[in-house]
């Protein structure tokens, strides 16, 4: 009896495995999305000043843009110029800041800075290359108009708007 | 080198937040009513702080052209995407140049910065 099954275990186990081939197939369209990679965070290095400078305690907000097609986008980064939300505010917030290119994913990307323009706080750079670009957005907010008065005490809200544009 | 495997690092995370719309070049097609004509576009978000988008139709110099959709504001859950058409006249075609959708940020009790994406196809 245990001849005929091993016998028949043997036979069944030399049948052929009929094996195929499956097509995984995808296709990528021309897009952009856009992501937060670090959020931002002021910090307060005296009474008068709040700034995303990492030396005075703050982060500087890192929005990357991925970009699948060439030349099929712009983006345009800016940095806040008004708080938000923010208590009271009598006196002028006087504000300066920047957008720079902080990484990029390949070396073809390394003159989109210098290609860049600029119009008010908003910088606009054209994608000339399919990839990963990581762009940063400080800013620096002085209370008092000049006079340096403290910030009164609160929660300060502001907002980076990031946009990417079809070309 | 680094820069390479740190987008790998990156990718593979998982912890990506980000706002997409696509496509990036909608076209026109009939509505099935007449004088009007309709495209359809898809949002995906995966930002856990974004759950609303805005959308708006705009001409090339940024001012808005009338239109209708189901919702201008838009809710679309973290890690999800939703499909939407956008209806026009017929007369207004020539003139609609971008559609956009611009992330809606919620307010909390943090002293930071927030980021605000605005993504915008254009009408080729």
């Amino acid at each position: 009896m245990n001849k005929i099954l091993i016998t028949i275990s043997l036979i069944l186990g030399a049948i052929p495995v009929l094996a195929e081939n499956i097509d995984i197939t995808g296709n990528v369209q021309s897009r952009c999305t856009v992501n937060l990679d670090t959020p931002g965070a002021y910090g307060n290095p005296n009474a008068y000043t709040l700034t995303t400078a990492p030396a005075s305690a703050g982060q500087e907000p890192i929005v990357r843009f991925d970009v699948s097609l060439a030349n099929a986008y712009k983006a345009e980064v800016s940095y806040p110029t008004s708080f938000s939300s923010s208590p009271s505010l009598p006196d002028n917030v006087a504000w300066t800041g920047a957008v720079t290119v902080a990484q990029t994913s390949t070396s073809d990307m390394s003159g989109y800075q210098a290609a860049s323009s600029i119009a008010g706080s908003k910088r606009t750079y054209a994608l000339t290359v399919a990839g990963t670009t990581w762009f940063k957005s400080t800013s620096i907010a002085v209370y008092g108009g000049g006079q340096a008065k403290a910030f009164p005490g609160g929660a300060y809200k502001a907002v980076v708007l990031a946009e990417c544009i079809a070309q | 080198m680094y820069r390479s495997i740190g987008l790998c690092l990156v990718l593979l995370s998982g912890v990506v937040l980000s706002h997409e719309m696509t496509p990036t070049y909608p076209t026109w097609s009939i509505s099935g009513v007449e004088g009007v004509k309709k495209t359809t576009m898809q949002i995906w978000n995966s930002r856990k702080d974004v759950s609303f988008y805005e959308v708006g139709v705009f001409n090339n110099k940024w001012k808005p052209i009338p239109f209708v959709t189901a919702y201008k504001i838009i809710k679309i859950d973290y890690l999800s995407k939703v499909n939407f058409d956008i209806y026009i006249r017929t007369q207004d075609i020539v003139e609609a140049t971008y559609v956009c959708s611009l992330s809606k940020l919620r307010s909390n009790n943090e002293s930071k910065t927030l980021l605000a994406t605005r993504i915008c196809s254009k009408f080729k």
